[in-house]
Formats: C-alpha cells, structure tokens, sequence
C-alpha cells in the first residue's frame, strides 16, 4: 500500500522554506505574506508527488527575540498509512516551523 | 490557487471501513528561550501607529478630445471670385455682384462684418505698435562719471615660493582664458624648489589653472598664436623658445636646441604674421633678435645682431628687453633695449647693417614697455625709467610727449585698443595709471593702487575693457575699467589728430627755443664783463628780492586757509623753483667773490 516518505516530504519542505525565506531578516510586514507563500508551495509540491493523501500544511514564523517555543501534536489515524513530518529552520533573526500531516485517501 | 486531484473508483469500492489507532502525541517543536537574545532588541516606547477615517478615494483621469488649432490668414488680391467668374471679366463681374447684392442674407452679414472690422481698425490706430520711440533722443554723450576701475578677479601664484607674473597673453578669440609666464627675474634668486610652472587660467575658476605649461626653465615670455588659438610660444629664462598645443597637454610640443638659443632670458617673443601663421620672433638681453619657425625650432631662420654701429659686431649690440610688432606693418619692427634706446628695424633689408633703420633714445634706463598706437601706428609708447614717452616716427631727435618724472618707475605699459588716446602704466609701486591725454595731459586721469608689491606685466584684453596686471609675487589682478576710459568718445579721433599736431609743433617750438636760447648763451659771452663788484651787487640784490617775493607769497598762502590742490602744486612748484634761484645766485656769489679774492691777490 501507500507509504507516506517523510524525508522525501522533509526535503520538499526545506526547499520551499529556503525559497521563500531565504536570507531575509523578520520583517512584521511581511511575515503573512511568508507564511501564506511556504504553506501554498509546499502543498503544491506535496501533490505534485501523486499520491492519495490528503495533507494539512502548517507554517509558523516566530521572531527570534529570546522566547522560547514548544508545540505538540497527537493524532488518531491509521499508522500504518498515515503520517505526519515537522521542518525546523531557522536564521539569526526568525525561526519557522512548518508541520505537514498526510492522511491517506483509502480508495 | 488550484489544487486538482482525480481520481476513479469503481463503485463497488466505495465504502471500505477505516482502521483508526491512535498515534501518541509527538512534541513537534521545543525551542528554548533564549534571554540573551533580547539583548539584540530596544524597546520602543511609544510606538507610532496611524489610523485614519477616511472613505476610500481613487483617482481617475479623464481628457476631452483635443482639438488642434491654428492660426491662418488669407491675402485676397483678387476679390474671392466663385470659381466660374472670370475676374478679369468685367460683365461677369458686375452680374455677379448684382446677384448677390439682391440676396437678403447679404445685408445682414455685411453690417455684422462691419462692425467687427471697425473695431479692429479703431484699435490699430490707437497705439501704432511700429512706432519708432526715442527716436529723437541722443544717446548721451556726456561722461559724467570721474573714470574708476574695479577687481574682478584676483588670481594668486599657486605655488609657495612666489614668482613674478613677468608676461601675461589673452587668449585670442574667448577672452576667458589666461596665458601666465611665471619667472623670477631677480638675479641668481632661484631657489631649488621654485617651481618651473606656467599656467593657463580660466577666468572662470581663478582657483585651478585650467593648464599647466612644463617648460624645462621658467617662462619669462608667452604668447598665444593669435590665429590659432591652440597654439602658444614661450621665451624661456635660459634662452631657448618651447612652444605648446594646448590640446596636447602640459609639456612643450617642441624647445629650441641649446646651442642656437639665445644666451640671456628671452625677454620678448611675438608671432609673426605669415601664411602659415607658425612664424614667430624672439629677442633677449643678449643682443640677438632671432627669428624661428616652430615646426623646426633647431636653429632660427633668421638673425640679427642689435649693433647700433650696424657692423653686426655681439661685443657692441644692445640687450634687448622689449620687442614690438604690429601686424599691419608686417616689414618693420622695433625693438626696446636696456641701455635706453628704442631701434627700428627693417626686416626686409638686403644686408644685416641696413636692417637697422633709425634709433631712437631719451630713456635712461631700459625700455621696458614699447607699444604702437593701434590707431595711430606712427605714434608709439615707450615706458621705461621713470617716466613713459610718446614718440612719432618721424620725429627721431626726441620724444614728442613725456609724462612727468614719478617717484617709483615704470614697468609696463600699453595703449588702450579702443581709445586713441587712452594709454596704461603700470609702475613699480603697485600702482596702474590711465593717461587720457585729451582729458588731462600732466597726470593720469585715474591712478588705482593694484597691490603693494611691484607690478611688473601689464596685458590689455582686445575689447578694452578688462586689464589683466601681474606683480612681483605672482599676483594676476583683472581690473575692469568704467565705460568711460573704453568707450569711443564722439570726436576723439578728430582730437587725437589735433593733439598730435599739437605736440609735433610744440617740439618743434620747443626745439627752436632751445636752439635760440643756445645762441644766446654764446651772446651773453660777448657782452662785456662787469665788474665783479658790481656783479656782487647786482646778485645780492636779486637774492633779496626774490627772497622778499617768497616770502610775501608765503604770508598769502597761509592766510588762505583752503588752498586748492593746484594752487599749493603751484606754489611748491614755484617754491622750489625760487629755492632753486636762490641757491644758484647763492652760488653765483660765491663764485663772485672767489674771482674778486683772485683778482685781488694779483
């Protein structure tokens, strides 16, 4: 059946981050615009992979000014199909975390 | 965005249970806080926000359709006639205008048109906008204003050691640009970091030379190519002549050989009028006048030896300091000399003697200025000692005018290029003078303090208005003069004529008293010899009435309590010259009583 790759995932991810992010510093104005491009091109290439998962793409950007952050996440699905992944990447002045979860289409 | 995914399924398919477990939570992210990262940030307190309320407003444009107009007449010779009436001919005319006579619309327009045209021809005649105003009027002839000048630019030596501003040309189309020769003409004065520099200055920008001439010795002369204005010629401190195209840069397209040079600064060098507008000619203290060409400066084309004796001997020529060429006179030259005498030379004469033509002398000391009227080319200026003179050509014997002996002497001078009878001074107080001999023949008409060093160059910018001098230190001061000294008075070049008619007759007047009183001196050895007592007597008389006038004089000067500045000129001059008589009659009777004492002893 259907395995979800999460490294193949992972490294779509990161490259989308990098394209967007890049070396820019956090800027307030345009964080959403950052946000919204990260999660609208991981999703695209997430797709273009061709396989029957749904996916729910979240991106948050956090300014790095000594806070500290922790999330967490539980779900209940089928393990053996679905799976989820988490991109760390960060530069001197911002941190982003983006979560991809894929939920598998049982056709 | 669009995200599309098809698939198919068999409907038999639809509907499989899903398998749920449960996956346990997972931390996703766990960054440390980090305090010292808050080092990086400042609080802002306040902080600007801006609201605004406000209904949201946008622009638009919005342009009619633009309509070209222009404006056009029309000249009717002929009428207007509609295309199928013949204007030459009568009949038809006549119908023509019949026909249309009778029309009712004709009427109307005509009265309409009539008023407008009525209107526009009443205008015109108002204000006549082709009248000729003042016409009448004289431009005003009358120069109120007393003669003055002002700086307009000063523009200093840029180097620490200061050399003499010892000749200055004027570029000759702009008149913007200034050619300066930088040397120290002080004896064996030069000191190791004395710079060798010319400078062309742009008038412009008084603070940087817009170029700067390298020659390999200081310049001592320089000039511009008058027909080509790209091209400038130097006389050198050492002798040689270097010259220069400003396009090509600072240093000397090409410098005489050594050997052929002259042997003193070259004090003097004018181009020359020729086709090829590449001649030119040099003079130095050393006793040469040398022609050269400066596409082959290797040796002169020509020379001459000044030899007033015209044996062409180096042992007897005059060091010349100043040379002069007028261009309309392309043959004949002159030349200025240190020992005082002014030579005009002939260059087209066969043999080196006859190219010196005639002399003339009344200077005492060198002739440091020599310049032709520009309108009188018979008559010319020569400054030198203390005093400047004007002579005329044909008059060798002396000089036809002379201004008074001044205290400091002369350095430099030339004539005014636009008034016949304006000429400058410069002397070696740091003072300009304007002589303008139909306005004031014993003084200048305007004497203006330059600097308080020497001056030692003078240069006149073609237009006349504007005088460039240059002093001892490297001092170049542009002075413009008023209107009035440059500026063609109406009949001044009728009173010129007249005043050089004037003074040649009063030279000859002059010349024939003195050639009488000459004759009486030998008249008065015939009479017969008084006693000398009775010489005493008439000497001690004499001594007290003059003594008693002076005196007399004195009591009435100083009863007058506001003396006019030449009555006082006059009295000091008459006082000096009663001192004078009294101490010739003191020593007239001194001698007396020596030849009594000696008669007596026998």
């Amino acid at each position: 059946q259907m395995i979800f790759n999460a490294d193949e995932a992972h490294n779509i991810v990161k490259e989308c981050i990098e394209s967007v992010l890049g070396k820019a510093d956090y800027n307030h104005n345009k964080v959403n615009q950052w946000t919204a491009a990260i999660v609208e091109q991981s999703l695209t290439h997430l797709v273009k992979l061709g396989k029957t998962y749904k996916y729910i793409v979240t991106c948050a950007v956090m300014q790095r000014s000594g806070a500290g952050l922790h999330t967490a996440s539980s779900c209940f699905w089928d393990t053996t199909t679905d799976a989820s992944c988490t991109v760390r990447w960060e530069n001197r002045t911002m941190n982003c975390i983006v979560n991809v979860f894929a939920v598998a289409i049982i056709l | 965005m669009e995200i599309i995914y098809v698939y198919t399924r068999k409907r038999s398919e639809f509907g499989r249970p899903c398998s749920f477990s449960d996956r346990p939570a997972k931390v996703n992210v766990d960054i440390p806080p980090d305090p010292s990262m808050a080092s990086d940030f400042v609080l802002r307190n306040p902080v600007d926000s801006y609201v605004q309320h406000t209904s949201d407003m946008s622009e638009h444009e919005v342009n009619t359709e633009r309509v070209e107009v222009e404006s056009r007449g029309v000249n009717h010779v002929e009428g207007g006639w509609p295309k199928d009436i013949n204007p030459q001919e009568v009949e038809q005319t006549i119908r023509f205008r019949k026909k249309v006579e009778k029309d009712e619309h004709y009427i109307n327009t005509i009265t309409h048109l009539g008023t407008l045209m009525e209107h526009c021809v009443k205008q015109n005649n108002a204000i006549n906008i082709y009248e000729e105003y003042f016409g009448e009027e004289e431009v005003a002839e009358v120069e109120d204003e007393p003669p003055s000048a002002k700086t307009i630019n000063v523009i200093r030596d840029p180097n620490i050691t200061k050399r003499t501003a010892t000749h200055l040309s004027w570029h000759p189309d702009t008149c913007k640009k200034l050619a300066v020769a930088y040397s120290s003409l002080e004896f064996q004065q030069n000191t190791k970091d004395m710079s060798f520099d010319s400078y062309i200055w742009d008038l412009e920008n008084p603070n940087k030379p817009e170029l700067v001439l390298k020659p390999s010795s200081p310049l001592v002369s320089l000039e511009y190519n008058p027909k080509d204005s790209h091209v400038l010629v130097g006389g050198c401190y050492n002798g040689q002549m270097a010259y220069w195209d400003t396009r090509k840069g600072g240093l000397p397209v090409e410098v005489s050989t050594v050997e052929v040079s002259h042997r003193d600064p070259v004090y003097g060098a004018i181009w020359l009028q020729s086709k090829t507008g590449t001649e030119c000619f040099s003079a130095s203290t050393d006793g040469q006048v040398l022609w050269w060409d400066i596409r082959k400066l290797s040796e002169p084309t020509e020379t001459l030896v000044l030899d007033v004796t015209r044996k062409g001997l180096l042992e007897n020529a005059l060091g010349a300091v100043t040379l002069e060429f007028e261009p309309t006179m392309p043959t004949k030259f002159m030349v200025g000399t240190e020992q005082g005498i002014v030579i005009a030379c002939n260059r087209k004469a066969k043999t080196p003697p006859e190219k010196i033509t005639s002399t003339y002398s009344g200077h005492h000391g060198p002739v440091y200025a020599l310049a032709r009227n520009p309108f009188y080319p018979k008559i010319f200026l020569t400054v030198g000692d203390w005093t400047a003179r004007i002579w005329s050509e044909e008059t060798k014997e002396s000089s036809i005018m002379w201004t008074k002996y001044h205290l400091s002497y002369l350095t430099d001078g030339c004539w005014s290029t636009v008034r016949p009878a304006v000429f400058f001074t410069t002397r070696s107080d740091g003072t300009l003078d304007v002589w303008d001999f139909l306005f004031k023949q014993n003084d200048p008409s305007l004497s203006l303090k330059v600097c308080d060093e020497p001056l030692s160059s003078l240069r006149l910018q073609d237009n006349g208005c504007v005088v460039g001098c240059g002093s001892k230190l490297g001092t170049v001061t542009l002075l413009e003069i008023s209107s009035g000294l440059c500026t063609l008075q109406r009949n001044e070049k009728t009173l010129a004529t007249a005043v050089r008619v004037l003074w040649a007759a009063s030279r000859c007047l002059r010349l024939k008293e003195r050639a009488r009183s000459e004759a009486q001196e030998t008249e008065v050895e015939e009479k017969p010899v008084e006693s000398p007592h009775e010489v005493l007597n008439r000497a001690r008389r004499e001594f007290f009435e003059v003594i008693e006038v002076e005196l007399q004089r004195r009591a009435q000067a100083e009863t007058q309590r506001l003396p006019s500045l030449f009555q006082v000129k006059d009295c000091v001059g008459e006082e000096a010259a009663a001192q004078g008589e009294e101490s010739q009659l003191l020593k007239d009777k001194e001698e007396e009583e020596e030849e009594k004492d000696a008669a007596k002893e026998p």
